[in-house]
């Protein structure tokens, strides 16, 4: 406990010292062509990248009908799948290393104290019907629609800093400056929000006279498919409800390839409406769909398929995105017995010790799963190697933990508490997965062998979070998404956040107010401050360490248990090259402008 | 004859109330709501949660929603709002229901089609073998899941290398203009969930046309009529077919609410645009007006269904009289 | 509920004798007892535990049963099979080991389980040498016999259990409607219509989202039964509404009712007792749709939740062109529903045609 917190000061002032500057530029290595303006898209080979030809047509899948086709109109994962074909931000993900880059913005400068961002437009940049994007379409995005708070997808939120509403100023046509009240390294990753152009939707906006939420019935899905107007690779072409979605390419999109040819290199990319994951497998293999994420449970049959000469590609990669399922223990369940037990670090590193991750990742993903991070994945630069601290599956070592906490078998095997109540809790999870219901019944076999039994309840998965976050639950399987930058899931890691559903005696007795510190335990106050100072902290080696201190705290003292990260499957046909594989549903990271039809 | 149809058509009122209250009590006690999906969404935050609660009215208590919903319906002809899709409930059941009657109207076709003829072979030539074959297959028919029928069919178009595995057309098909071309390629994927759907239905009716077959063609008059010299088959045809036929009219109408249920389920499986997976995402989502809505829609179907089912008994039997 | 069926309560022997000609009826009556016996008994059939998992014998194929060695008649035996798993695909593969083979053992000891309340370690059959699948495994290595035995249990009571809650609010609500007539019929009527008048599968999910995610998985499949049967009762009572009306005016009734007796005993005592060969036809052929619900809900994630077995859940692994492709076998519960179904309707039939009661 005590030598990796002075590890962790020692590397947090070493970072401090080696980095007193906060230029946050460009990442080194990336060309932009000033001549042009175009942003030149190169020095992927390592993801097997080569320079395309143009034409040809893609079509994918979309797991349900868009709500709308305005982005902020609706929280919405099929909308998000197909706005990133519509829309760009200011900056956006590299696709190798997640680390942010230049967009719609060409630069951009942060002051010294981390508060004020000035932002380069690139020049020459047209929306769909012709007209030029400026500093006005910015300033009106997020002045009039993502710090909206009647906006339903928008995000005021993560512009309300220290109390106060950040500001969006036009320095000129083509520089953006935003003044926020305190440093909040995490807002450039907001900056990958979707720019929206001003003179489609300005009758929609407070500033056009309508009332505030007004904006959310923007772009209807009934709406004349000339009128959506973005910047992106592609452009709407038509929409058969509940069926189709066209796009045909932008043919004055801002991104060259190596060579200089303009991407993207597709003429058209089809979006079928495919609800069923079966359905989508079937009309891949029958040639209906080009490309399809996959998971690992389909992976040996489309696998085995590939081997026979089937005319695709399954690829799998280490990703960023994606969600490592969890176990959690509830330490204020209904039971105070099983309260306290929860509580106790040795009950929750014994489970950890009955964990047998191993079969899991090869038996429920097919071994396309990998070791988890704490909060942050492994293929993140963000990650702290914590794999030590997973220890080894050995239930003797299980049980005879168990057994020094006074939790002997009884006469049926199973072990019980002093008050000779036997040891038996409910796990919840979803049954609606591929996933959740094999994993929870290895746990439950395996935890049986060391006398603690275990009563499973299936439930939907849409409704695990909102059973969690009532608190009406012993233990859970669930899964938080992972991020580039892990200030975005602070209400998830952070006790008394919001979403710390396992601990909820942490949360604030209002919303928004102060957590309840006397509520946590010793290393939950630490985290809780590691989450607080870093919030603020402009330097990114400083940052870096703090995380770095975050996980170890988290591999330690197992807030929750991780089980597994997986991999990223995806099929592709053997007609297209240039397939970086892509969750398609994170703003800034869209790679399908590279794929071409060979 | 007028009135009797006015009177029916009257009573469909308070009866569609009672359906929707009742619906609309169902969902209420539906653990959860529409909004805590989202609550993992890191852009989601409690302003947001609060901000749509009250645009959508969910923070009035039910009986008000409820009010407020059926005022909406009654004087406005306004379904509601759908939560999940963001638009008004009216314009996105009217995308699909067409197709949802399209193919149960179909199905209907096919099913009768198929299954009369049957029916009266089979009680024609009750002991010959292939009434045995047809009598034992219709019996498999009624007991196989018709998901599973869905999805072995799909599993074998797709293990001899075809390419029609669901949905309505080939992708390229779907928005283009209306042609031969089109309504081949729509045929070649419609026999699937046509196939499964009707499967049930053929063999039910096909036994229930059997015995009453059977009946009629025991009954006095055919055997005067045959006594009399009537030949064969005008007696069969003219008597028998025609009289063991209009008890089934009135099932035509009951049959068309189980093959909206059917469809759900085969339409999740092949991935139909009808209301069936519409109706599903919508129920898990707590989309209570769209839920409530279709309910309504289906209940409505079968209220005109059997309507019109005892309106073409009395065409089709001139001893039926409605007062 | 099929030998009761069998005995010709309130029919004639004739209708016995019409009945026991029927070959299908009684095959379908021999197997239905067969199957609820196979409920009752099934901890003892099965070799294994519905949730033993097996963990290096995963999806494993069904094992032959073999009887001939090197040439001889031997005791049933199986060969043991052997996992291996392709590198690249993460298919796994079996292949029979023929070096040694396991005889299969009859009351072997196995796990412990309690069968009426007795608790009992012999199984039916078993190896004591290794594991014998006869129906293979699933993605788990359970035994998929067992599960598919233990799993009758809650398919084969669905529809009983799910009939006779209908039949008692049909016949009840049927009853008093039919034997009053006047306003409480009407009303009856109303809501009856009203009932018929929602599609039964949209509103058994409506219904079935209800049921607290909370709930242990025996109380779900209480609530599914609930769901099922709540929907089921008003399509009886109409007809059984009809019956009873024809009935009342019939003499012996009058005469029960003149000697005082309360209403509801004449419905249940004198006219419902006439009622019984048609109450029993229409109940066999209503199980099936119990059936087939429980498995429509289960396919759709709403019926009974693990660690229950039922033929439904069984199905759902087996729906996903992967497992069609790769482990096929996982298909076999879809055949006990069919032959369930299929027995229920024939017997059904073959009751019908015995009672003589064609308005069926």
């Amino acid at each position: 406990m005590i030598r990796p917190l002075r590890l962790w000061m020692l590397a947090a002032g070493a970072a401090s010292l080696l980095a007193p500057a906060v230029g946050l530029g460009p990442t080194t290595g990336l060309a932009v062509s000033a001549a042009t303006s175009d942003k030149l898209i190169r020095g992927y080979e390592s993801l097997g990248v080569v320079p395309g030809k143009p034409g040809g047509r893609l079509t994918m899948v979309l797991g349900d009908s868009p709500q709308s086709f305005f982005y902020y109109g609706a929280i919405d994962s099929n909308l998000h799948a197909l706005a990133g074909h519509l829309y760009d931000g200011l900056v956006e993900y590299n696709y190798a290393t997640y680390e942010l880059e230049p967009a719609l913005a060409e630069r951009w400068t942060v002051s010294r104290d981390g508060r004020v961002y000035t932002f380069s437009l690139r020049r020459n940049v047209k929306w769909h019907d012709g007209k030029d994007f400026t500093a006005d379409d910015v300033v009106f995005t997020f002045e009039q629609i993502v710090t909206n708070p009647e906006a339903r997808g928008g995000d005021a939120g993560a512009f309300m800093i220290g109390g106060q509403r950040a500001r969006f100023e036009k320095v000129d046509a083509y520089t953006v400056r935003v003044t926020l009240a305190r440093a909040a390294p995490a807002t450039l990753q907001y900056m990958r929000l979707y720019i929206m152009p001003k003179h489609k939707l300005l009758s929609h906006s407070v500033e056009g006279g309508a009332r505030p939420a007004d904006i959310n019935s923007a772009w209807p899905t009934t709406v004349e498919p000339r009128d959506v107007i973005g910047t992106g690779p592609f452009r709407l072409q038509s929409y058969v409800a509940g069926q189709k979605i066209t796009l045909a390419r932008n043919p004055a999109y801002w991104k060259t390839d190596a060579k200089g040819t303009r991407l993207p290199y597709l003429d058209q990319i089809e979006l079928l409406i495919v609800r069923d994951p079966e359905q989508q497998v079937a009309q891949f293999l029958a040639g209906n769909i080009g490309q399809l994420n996959i998971s690992g449970a389909q992976f040996p049959d489309l696998k085995a398929r590939e081997q026979a000469g089937a005319p695709f590609k399954v690829v799998s990669s280490r990703a960023l995105f994606g969600s490592p399922p969890h176990l959690a223990f509830n330490f204020d369940a209904r039971n105070p017995e099983l309260a306290r037990l929860f509580s106790d670090l040795r009950w929750r590193q014994a489970v950890q010790t009955a964990i047998n991750r191993q079969r899991i990742i090869d038996d429920v993903y097919n071994g396309l799963a990998e070791l988890p991070g704490h909060g942050v994945a492994p293929v993140s630069s963000w990650y702290f190697d914590t794999r030590r601290s997973l220890g080894r599956f050995d239930l003797q070592a299980a049980g005879r933990a168990l057994d020094e906490m006074g939790l002997r078998p009884g006469p049926d095997g199973v072990r019980q508490f002093p008050s000779g109540r036997p040891l038996e809790f409910t796990l919840t999870y979803g049954t609606d997965s591929a996933v959740w219901p094999p994993i929870a019944t290895i746990l439950q076999n395996d935890l049986k062998q060391i006398g603690v039994r275990v009563n499973l309840q299936g439930i939907l998965s849409r409704t695990l979070l909102s059973t969690g976050l009532s608190g009406n639950f012993d233990a859970m399987l669930l899964a938080f998404g992972d991020q580039p930058d892990p200030e975005l899931r602070k209400p998830i890691w952070q006790p008394g956040g919001a979403l710390y559903y396992w601990h909820r005696a942490t949360q604030p007795a209002t919303p928004g107010g102060e957590p309840n510190m006397a509520a946590m335990q010793p290393w939950e106050r630490q985290i809780y401050e590691i989450w607080e100072t870093a919030g603020t902290t402009v330097s990114r080696p400083q940052r870096k360490a703090l995380y770095d201190r975050w996980q170890v705290l988290f591999a330690q003292n197992l807030p929750v248990i991780l089980i597994a990260k997986p991999m990223a499957v995806g099929v592709i046909h053997n007609r297209y090259a240039n397939y970086v594989y892509s969750l398609g549903v994170i703003p800034g990271y869209n790679p399908v402008p590279l794929i071409y039809q060979k | 004859m007028l009135r009797f149809v006015l009177r029916r058509v009257l009573l469909m009122i308070p009866a569609l109330l009672v359906v929707s209250a009742l619906v609309f009590t169902i969902i209420q006690l539906q653990p959860g709501g529409f909004l805590t999906q989202y609550l993992e969404d890191p852009r989601f935050s409690p302003q947001t949660v609060e901000t749509i609660t009250r645009q959508f009215g969910l923070d009035e208590p039910p009986h008000i929603q409820y009010l407020r919903w059926i005022q909406g319906v009654v004087t406005r002809g306004d379904f509601g709002y759908s939560f999940l899709n963001g638009r008004p409930v009216g314009s996105l059941i009217w995308e699909r229901v067409g197709w949802t009657i399209f193919l149960a109207g179909l199905t209907i076709a096919c099913t009768w089609v198929i299954a009369i003829p049957l029916g009266i072979y089979t009680a024609v030539r009750p002991r010959g073998a292939a009434a045995t074959a047809v009598n034992f297959v219709s019996y498999v028919g009624q007991a196989t899941p018709d998901f599973l029928l869905a999805l072995l069919l799909v599993a074998m178009v797709l293990s001899r290398g075809g390419t029609n595995v669901g949905g309505l057309f080939s992708p390229q098909y779907i928005d283009a203009p209306w042609g031969w071309a089109k309504a081949r390629d729509m045929l070649a994927h419609l026999w699937i969930p046509i196939a499964a759907i009707s499967l049930e239905g053929v063999a039910g009716l096909m036994r229930q046309m059997r015995a009453k077959m059977l009946d009629v063609l025991g009954a006095d008059y055919v055997r005067t009529a045959r006594a009399k010299g009537v030949p064969g088959q005008a007696v069969l045809w003219r008597h028998a077919v025609r009289n063991a036929i209009n008890p089934l009219v009135s099932l035509a109408g009951l049959s068309l609410p189980g093959l909206i249920s059917s469809t759900i389920l085969v339409s999740i499986v092949l991935n139909l645009p009808t209301i069936g997976p519409f109706l599903y995402d919508s129920l898990l989502n707590k989309d209570q007006y769209v839920v409530t809505t279709l309910l309504l829609i289906s209940s409505l179907l079968l209220m005109v269904g059997n309507l019109l089912a005892d309106l073409a008994l009395v065409w089709i039997d001139p001893r039926i009289r409605y007062q | 509920m099929t030998d009761r069926a069998a005995i010709p309560t309130g029919a004639s022997s004739r209708g016995w004798q019409r009945f026991r000609r029927s070959i299908p009826g009684v095959v379908s009556a021999a197997i239905l007892l067969v199957l609820y016996a196979v409920a009752l008994l099934a901890p003892f059939l099965a070799p294994y535990g519905a949730a033993t998992q097996h963990p290096d014998l995963r999806y494993q194929p069904p094992q032959r049963v073999r009887v001939i060695r090197q040439g001889r008649l031997v005791w049933p035996y199986v060969y043991p099979m052997v996992r291996a798993r392709d590198p690249v695909t993460f298919v796994v593969r079996f292949t029979e080991d023929a070096s040694r083979p396991h005889p299969i053992r009859l009351f072997v000891r196995g796990e412990p389980y309690s069968l009426l309340g007795i608790p009992m370690t012999r199984h039916l059959f078993g190896s004591e040498d290794g594991t014998v699948f006869l129906l293979g495994s699933d993605a788990f290595g359970r035994c998929l016999l067992s599960r598919t035995l233990i799993g009758s249990r809650v398919s084969m009571t669905v529809g009983v259990v799910g009939v006779t809650i209908s039949f008692a609010i049909g016949i009840v609500v049927g009853g008093l409607s039919g034997y009053y007539t006047g306003a409480l019929d009407t009303l009856i009527q109303r809501v009856i219509e009203i009932l018929l008048s929602i599609p039964r599968l949209p509103i058994l999910l409506a219904l079935a989202t209800v049921i607290p995610a909370s709930w242990p998985s025996t109380y779900v499949y209480v609530g599914i039964i609930a769901v099922l049967s709540l929907i089921g009762w008003a399509g009886l009572a109409r007809v059984i509404r009809g019956q009873v009306m024809a009935m009342r005016d019939l003499e012996y009734v009058t005469a029960a009712r003149a000697a005082g007796l309360r209403d509801l005993r004449v419905i249940l005592r004198h006219i419902m007792p006439n009622l019984s060969s048609y109450l029993i036809v229409t109940a066999t052929l209503a199980l099936p749709g119990y059936i087939l619900g429980e498995s429509a809900l289960s396919f759709l994630g709403l019926g009974v939740k693990e660690p229950m077995a039922s033929w439904g859940l069984l199905l759902r692994d087996a729906q996903n062109l992967n497992v069609l492709h790769l482990y096929p076998w996982l298909l076999s519960p879809g055949a006990l529903i069919l032959v369930s179904v299929m027995a229920f309707n024939f017997l059904g039939d073959a009751l019908r045609d015995a009672a003589d009661l064609e308005s069926l």
